[in-house]
């Protein structure tokens, strides 16, 4: 079979990314421009900011994909965009600017959620089999999902109210973190021990998770302690805070490990970059001799690569959108 | 033949210029979901001829419907090799009318986006963004031109006389402070 070349693109939120993919599985080139320093200066992402800076910056990131790769735009199959979910603006830079590349060089568009995107970072370098239970965490998402082949998903569980990543940010503000949360946390855990003790979310039987009540018992804790005038161990707190935050994952991917006698795993979303919860999941995968599949570190973050690999199945059906296609800030997999 | 493109508001304005004349053009009033339609009115209106160049209205405006207008100028300016210009929102009133003191403004819904023009059309001052009170106070003193038709034969002749962009450089203007700009002033 001919060799498919995908040009693929990811605007969602503050990192502007063009790939250029291989038969879904081969990245031949890759650039990420992150705006995180920018950013960092205002606490957190700024939306309208984001967009600016993708309008400044995407045809550049397209030449220093393309220079990288050795390629011209006439020498790929398809393009393919982020077109949900995210932030709105930021997406719809993305949006239009493949509707261009598509409408100029005659090549069919090929929209791609960002979420299955993540999931889809494992497929490169041919790394998911399937059946296979994955595991979506990012700062808008907690997903349990069961797939049994390409783009065939079964939503086992979701989070009930806060995502993984948001608790994280959040607790990360209240004991003083800067931007990103998630990774400072992480940083900090490493010196601190499970002291305190935080609730951990009702067990049942659902494959559902829960984020609120940790996050909220964690804020109180805080507040609790400075009206006492106590002094926070910033590193217990954040190391407990990890552990609590993971067990209810292995809690429920235990659970389904269980239940479903599936042994293949992935974790996909930007929370899988946290080298803890890896080694946690890794040793659930273990006892049920199941196979963990991590995506590369830079396929973790939000990036083109992924955006490519999940395109190529939809290349194979012909599932192309026109140049009506528009942005969703909202969105699930299933 | 140049391609011209005015996304600012919420009007979509496509138009097929060529030695003066407008060949062919598309003006989509008050487009909710403008993403849904540019590009679409872009391949109709274009139909099998080939771009010379582009123009593109830069803003100020809706922050949106600028910056789509200009990621599609600059990625059509890139990808095809083609010169690109830009004409500001407020250059586009102030070519469109005859008076002589040119103070040009137009609303979004809460404010004015205001500039002052010489006879030549060049810029005096800067653009500036007016609260409708602010606005109200200001036309007390000024002539302030409000309800100007754009004549795009007009527009597109001054785009032309314009210089020639790196496709990369070329961005949106937008005046208006967002919230964290106006929180960084205060600090």
């Amino acid at each position: 079979m001919k060799d498919v070349y995908i040009l693929s693109v990811e605007t969602s939120c503050d990192e502007t990314s063009i790939a250029i993919v291989k038969n879904g599985t081969e990245v031949v080139a890759l650039t990420i421009l992150t705006q995180m320093d920018t950013h960092a200066n205002f606490g957190g992402v700024v939306p309208e900011i984001a967009s600016r800076m993708h309008t400044e910056n995407i045809t550049m990131v397209l030449e220093e994909t393309l220079n990288k790769a050795h390629m011209k735009v006439e020498d790929v199959d398809a393009i393919a965009v982020t077109y949900c979910p995210g932030l709105l603006g930021s997406l719809l830079v993305g949006v239009e600017f493949a509707k261009v590349l598509s409408y100029v060089y005659k090549k069919p568009l090929i929209k791609v959620n960002h979420l299955i995107g993540h999931i889809y970072a494992n497929k490169i370098d041919n790394k998911m089999e399937f059946p296979v239970l994955a595991l979506v965490i990012s700062g808008g998402h907690t997903e349990l999902i069961k797939m049994t082949g390409d783009y065939e998903f079964e939503k086992l569980g979701e989070t009930e109210d806060d995502a993984i990543g948001e608790a994280f940010d959040k607790v990360a503000r209240v004991i003083g973190l800067p931007y990103p949360g998630g990774p400072n946390i992480e940083k900090l855990a490493r010196d601190g021990h499970d002291t305190y003790k935080l609730p951990k979310p009702v067990m049942d039987d659902t494959y559902n998770f829960s984020y609120s009540g940790l996050k909220s018992s964690v804020i109180n804790l805080v507040n609790n302690e400075r009206q006492r005038g106590n002094e926070i161990r910033k590193e217990d707190l954040a190391c407990s805070f990890q552990t609590t935050a993971v067990e209810e994952l292995t809690r429920k991917l235990e659970l389904a490990l269980k239940n479903t006698d599936i042994k293949n795993v992935i974790i996909a979303g930007g929370v899988s970059a946290n080298k803890y919860l890896r080694g946690q999941i890794q040793e659930l995968c273990d006892k049920y001799d199941a196979k963990l599949n991590l995506p590369e570190f830079i396929y973790c973050t939000d990036n083109a690569a992924m955006i490519g690999a999940a395109a190529y199945p939809l290349y194979l059906k012909r599932d192309f959108a026109d140049l009506e296609l528009n942005a969703k800030s909202t969105s699930s997999i299933c | 033949m140049n391609l011209f493109i005015d996304t600012h508001l919420n009007d979509v304005v496509i138009i097929l210029e060529e030695n003066g004349k407008i060949k062919r053009e598309k003006i989509l009033k008050d487009v909710p979901e403008n993403s849904k339609v540019i590009m679409p009115t872009i391949k109709k209106v274009l139909g099998k001829e080939t771009i010379e160049s582009i123009i593109v209205v830069n803003g100020p405006g809706s922050f949106t419907g600028v910056r789509l207008g200009v990621t599609i100028a600059k990625t059509f300016a890139y990808t095809m090799k083609k010169p690109i210009r830009t004409v500001t929102s407020l250059e586009c009133l102030a070519v469109s009318t005859e008076e002589t003191e040119k103070i040009v403004a137009f609303s979004d819904k809460n404010g004015y986006y205001i500039g002052i023009f010489d006879s030549e059309y060049n810029l005096v001052g800067n653009y500036e963004y007016l609260s409708n009170s602010e606005f109200e106070e200001y036309s007390k003193n000024y002539n302030v031109l409000t309800d100007i038709k754009l004549d795009y034969n007009k527009i597109i002749d001054l785009a032309l006389t314009k210089k020639e962009l790196n496709p990369h450089e070329v961005n949106p203007i937008y005046v208006k402070k967002i919230d964290v700009e106006k929180n960084d002033k205060k600090r």
